[in-house]
């Protein structure tokens, strides 16, 4: 369950709409920050705190894919392998990946530190390839910058 | 006026509604998937398309609203063409198992794929593959069937209100999924079953045993189990009930249906039936002729009259009966026993509430329509859960929420949990004086109406003894809730009835009902409470609510029935028993209760009946009353034999039979058996000449026929007289039990999955729910160090049982509950009572418990 705090938050984004279902959405962001994925305690505290019925949550959640419904690493990769960035080279970096960090595609590595989710454009094409680490976003990658970038993601 | 033109043909209508609706008056057809009269039009599966001029595109016809001028066509080569398209698409993935789909011959899609559907496919993919689940005991589903209308979820959400399902997934892979295994929220209401057009929501009572096509005959009926007397059609093959469905538009319940009303029936092929009389040989019962059994009873029950006269013989009566039976029964007990000694089970409540608001209020001022609700602005519930004694009732209130309507509630509630506005939970003991404190602020705001004197002191005597400031937080806005509203409806259950002092309670919200001219809705949990009432099952009242001790009206019914009826009134149900007891009563006569176990202190009661001389019991189950008796008569149960009911509307209505009992015989039959035998003879060849007789004889029910009860709507106060209500001397307030100092309390639990002992019977309502538990909140488990389904030893003064715990939300103080359904587990067993002195109720006392580790 929520603790105080963030039972505090929710009440702060029920009152920004007029009807209390509005707040779902922003409130499984919270969920899944709280407990690093939908998982159904996850979902059951934001039907509490709302006071929405359970089997609600689970299918608005359901429906978005940009939710996480199963348990992620500590870091979650977000790699785009689009037209751009398919052509600057993301496959061979999906495979570096997978045999550096040990993390395939929907897949976590085993030390749990890294989770690999591949993205349709995220709207870089200009400096692909590109990828999101958690909420941080990085562009121009090579194998290199990677190894670099992901030093800081322990 | 709207006038518009569907296919050709000019179709005008007296108020605006969806194409789709302006057609069907129009007696023209038009496919429809996603749509379903009970739910609101959603415009998800495009079936219903029509062309309308000058309108781009097709239209759906659910969703558009008819207009003035309109010219629209349902039925052309491109709406087809679209038709086929949608359906095509709907395929790829269907399994097309219609061979052995439950469904088949009643499917919306199989009929839509014949009319207009391709008969080839031309997607080669594989389809998706869900394997049916039968997770749940009662509702299977093939989720690869299903063709996502949504119909079952916004049946679970907006009509039900219990939200146990949802579509999960998006695109070709959405289904409909209940949250965890099966029975998350679910009430087992079946609704979402009714209206799924396919066959991916199934009901495990009948899978695979029958066609839709092979039913014999289809009998519409009313439920068996509680006051709402719901309408509900029974399909019979081979002499036996394949199933129980509603109908839409029909009776109370317009189409939907609780789950004792839907899956609670097949009691009444229990194999622990009663098949032969029994009659108690060297201390055992044996099985026994009706004719030995019938002479018998006669033979003692004439002795016992002759000998100690008929006021030492009693009778108690049975709300689960029907009104023939209970009239033939009071009128048995009268003219042949000699008797006013006649009671039910329903003093318990009902018959105790019903009684003191119609001296203080007239008669009829129950009888109030239960679609009423849907239109109050304000709706107070105090005394128990609507929504688990009257599940269907309890529907009404959550619409009327959904439309709007401030719901408030004086104590616990939980189907009303998601629904209410106010709540305010009085601490144990207190919510009789916190209803008073209500009565007394509102009519500090609002004055008296002096139009009843009598009510107007004892507003006032309250409003002298309370303060101006309330004691509770929350009841000052329940307060305002209640003055502010310009239509309140009260929904009073049984809960504060069955108090020591419950007469200041019905008191307090009679006095409510008057200041706020307030309808008033009374709960009953057995299906004819009312009608019981009404045929003259109650110590001091003949048939139609006539006051016995008003000699015009006792002397008529003499002539009537053709003999006297003694003078004075009878006692009440605990007074027969405390009667048996004391040797007063000598012989008590049972037809279809069980007070062994329905009444609190158990022991006490089992020891009285067992001290009488003569006990007769006629019932369909061996019941723990019908253990001790003398003579056990095997009836008939519900289905089985034809009757007229009156729910707590006051609405009379036609149960019917559908099926061949194997055994037994009707209630009225053995009645007039018996009577026969002690000689006096009761005419009756069938049962319809009971109500032609009632008729006759009560001037409520002047005129009524079955042929007019069946036509529906047979509504209080039919063509009858009722008397105005008439209180002499307001009844002196006895004090509020005080605190007794334990850390729990002992209450009694209304579960909305069980209905008295009946339903202990019904594999389905067992598989639902298989035993009790006591319910505690979450800090008593806490304090206790306690989990979900630990297992507890619950000891009272008067004994002790056990069973496992389970943690319910909804408990807000140290009030821990037990239901009075299993066998051996009743709460009522482990409870004593002390009587109101007003009401003749049973006060529950002795509810100081102890819960340790088992
Ligand atoms: S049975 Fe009733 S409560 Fe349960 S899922 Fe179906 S509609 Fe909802
Ligand atoms: S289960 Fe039935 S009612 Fe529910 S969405 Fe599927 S087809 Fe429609
Ligand atoms: S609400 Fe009452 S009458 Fe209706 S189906 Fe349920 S138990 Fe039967
Ligand atoms: S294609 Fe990768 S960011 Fe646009
Ligand atoms: S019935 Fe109109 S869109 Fe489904």
């Amino acid at each position: 369950m929520f603790n105080e705090t963030v039972l505090k938050e929710i009440e702060e984004i029920k009152a920004r709409y007029p009807d209390r279902r509005s707040a779902l959405l922003p409130s499984l962001y919270i969920a899944q920050r709280e407990f690093g994925w939908l998982s159904r305690e996850a979902m059951e505290s934001v039907s509490k705190a709302l006071n929405v019925p359970e089997a609600r949550v689970r299918g608005t959640a359901s429906f978005y894919a940009m939710y996480k419904h199963k348990p992620v690493g500590r870091h979650l990769i977000q790699l785009c392998t689009n037209i751009s960035c398919m052509i600057l080279g993301a496959e061979k970096l999906v495979d570096f990946l997978g045999t550096k960090y040990d993390v395939q595609p929907n897949g976590t590595s085993r030390d749990n530190r890294f989770s690999l989710v591949i993205m349709e454009c995220i709207g870089a094409c200009g400096t692909a390839p590109a990828m999101l680490v958690n909420t941080d976003f990085h562009d121009n990658l090579s194998e290199k910058r990677i190894e670099e970038i992901l030093d800081k993601y322990k | 006026m709207i006038t518009l033109t569907i296919n050709e043909k000019e179709v005008t209508l007296d108020k605006p509604v969806s194409i789709l609706e302006a057609a069907r008056q129009a007696g023209i057809k038009i496919p429809t998937l996603c749509y379903h009269e009970a739910l609101k039009p959603y415009g998800g599966c495009r079936l219903c398309v029509v062309e309308v001029e000058r309108m781009p595109r097709l239209q759906s016809a659910c969703t558009l609203m008819a207009a003035d001028g309109m010219v629209v066509t349902t039925e052309s080569e491109v709406i087809s063409k679209v038709r086929r398209g949608i359906l095509e698409f709907l395929l790829i993935n269907h399994p097309l198992d219609c061979p052995y789909c439950d469904k088949a011959g009643e499917c919306e899609l199989q009929d839509l794929v014949n009319k207009y559907g391709p008969t080839v496919g031309r997607y080669k993919e594989e389809k998706r593959k869900v394997p049916e689940s039968h997770k749940d005991q009662i509702l299977a589903r093939n989720m690869e069937r299903c063709v996502v209308c949504t119909r079952c979820v916004r049946m679970c959400n907006d009509v039900q209100g219990a939200s146990a399902i949802t579509i999960i997934g998006r695109g070709d892979r959405s289904r409909m999924e209940p949250f965890s295994s099966a029975s998350f929220n679910c009430e087992y209401c079946g609704n979402c079953l009714t209206v799924c057009p396919v066959g991916a929501i199934l009901s495990r009572l009948y899978i695979h045993s029958f066609r839709p096509w092979q039913v014999d005959k289809e009998v519409e009926t009313i439920c068996s189990y509680c006051g709402v007397g719901c309408s509900l059609v029974v399909q019979v093959r081979d002499d036996s009930i394949k199933r129980v469905i509603p109908e839409m538009g029909l009776g109370v319940n317009k189409g939907l249906l609780c789950s004792r009303g839907r899956f609670g029936y097949e009691y009444i092929n229990s194999r622990e039936r009663l098949k032969t009389p029994l009659v108690k040989k060297n201390g055992r019962l044996e099985e026994s002729t009706w004719s030995e059994a019938l002479n018998l009873v006669a033979e003692k029950l004439s002795e016992i009259k002759k000998g100690e006269g008929g006021s030492a013989i009693a009778g108690i009566a049975s709300p689960r009966c029907s009104n023939e039976d209970n009239y033939a029964f009071q009128k048995f007990m009268r003219m042949v026993c000699g008797s006013n000694n006649i009671d039910s089970v329903s003093r318990t409540g009902f018959a105790a509430a019903q009684k003191f608001f119609e001296a203080l209020l007239g008669q009829g001022i129950t009888a109030n329509i239960i679609e009423g609700l849907k239109n109050s602005e304000v709706i107070f519930v105090v005394g128990g859960d609507p929504t688990s004694v009257n599940p269907i009732l309890g529907l009404s209130i959550r619409e009327a929420s959904r439309r709007g309507a401030k719901i408030i509630v004086l104590g616990n509630a939980k189907g009303l949990d998601r629904f209410k506005n106010v709540q305010v939970i009085p601490p144990v003991f207190k919510d009789v004086d916190a209803l008073e404190e209500l009565l007394a602020g509102v009519s500090r705001v609002k004055g008296v109406r002096g139009e009843k004197l009598d009510i107007d002191q004892g507003i006032r005597a309250l409003s002298e003894k309370y303060s101006e400031k309330m004691s509770l937080d929350g009841l000052e806005e329940l307060k305002y809730a209640l003055l502010d509203s310009p239509s309140t409806s009260i929904v009073f259950g049984m809960d504060l009835v069955q108090r020591a002092n419950g007469h200041r309670a019905i008191f307090a919200v009679a006095g409510l009902t008057y200041l706020l001219e307030a309808r008033l809705y009374l709960l009953s949990d057995r299906p004819n409470e009312q009608g019981l009432i009404d045929v003259g099952c109650v110590p001091d009242m003949l048939p139609g609510g006539r006051p016995l001790n008003i000699h015009d009206f006792k002397t008529k019914f003499e002539t009537a029935w053709g003999g006297s009826i003694p003078d004075k009134d009878g006692v009440t149900l605990l007074e027969i028993i405390e009667g048996a007891r004391n040797n007063d009563i000598k012989a008590l006569y049972i037809m279809g209760e069980n007070p062994v176990f329905n009444l609190p202190d158990g022991p006490f009661i089992k020891d009285a009946l067992g001290s009488l001389d003569f006990l007769v019991v006629q019932d369909i189950f061996l019941t723990e009353t019908a253990e001790i008796a003398d003579v056990v008569l095997p009836a008939l149960g519900w289905s089985e034999k034809s009757g007229t009911y009156t729910n707590l509307e006051r609405r009379i209505q036609l149960q019917k039979k559908a099926v061949n009992a194997s055994s037994g015989m009707e209630d009225w039959k053995i009645i007039s058996e018996v009577s026969g035998k002690m000689g006096y003879k009761m005419a009756y060849s069938e049962v319809e000449d009971i109500m032609d007789e009632i008729a006759e004889v009560s001037p409520l029910y002047r005129d009524l026929s079955y042929r007019e009860i069946a036509k529906g709507n047979c509504l209080w106060p039919y063509h009858g007289e009722p008397l105005r209500g008439e209180i002499h001397e307001l009844p002196a307030m006895a004090e509020s039990a005080g605190n007794y100092g334990s850390d729990f309390y002992l209450a009694l639990e209304k579960p909305l999955f069980h209905s008295g002992t009946l339903s202990r019977r019904s594999q389905a309502l067992m598989k639902i729910c298989p035993e009790p538990t006591l319910k505690i909140s979450g800090a008593a488990a806490e304090k206790l160090g306690m989990q979900d389904g630990d297992r507890v030893k619950v000891s009272t003064s008067t004994g002790s049982s056990e069973v496992s715990v389970s943690i319910d939300e909804s408990i807000k103080d140290n009030r821990v509950l037990l239901s009075n359904n299993f066998e051996g587990r009743g709460v009522f067993s482990l409870l004593t009572y002390k009587l109101d002195p007003v009401t003749k109720a049973p006060g529950i006392e002795g509810c100081e418990v102890e819960i340790q580790k088992g």
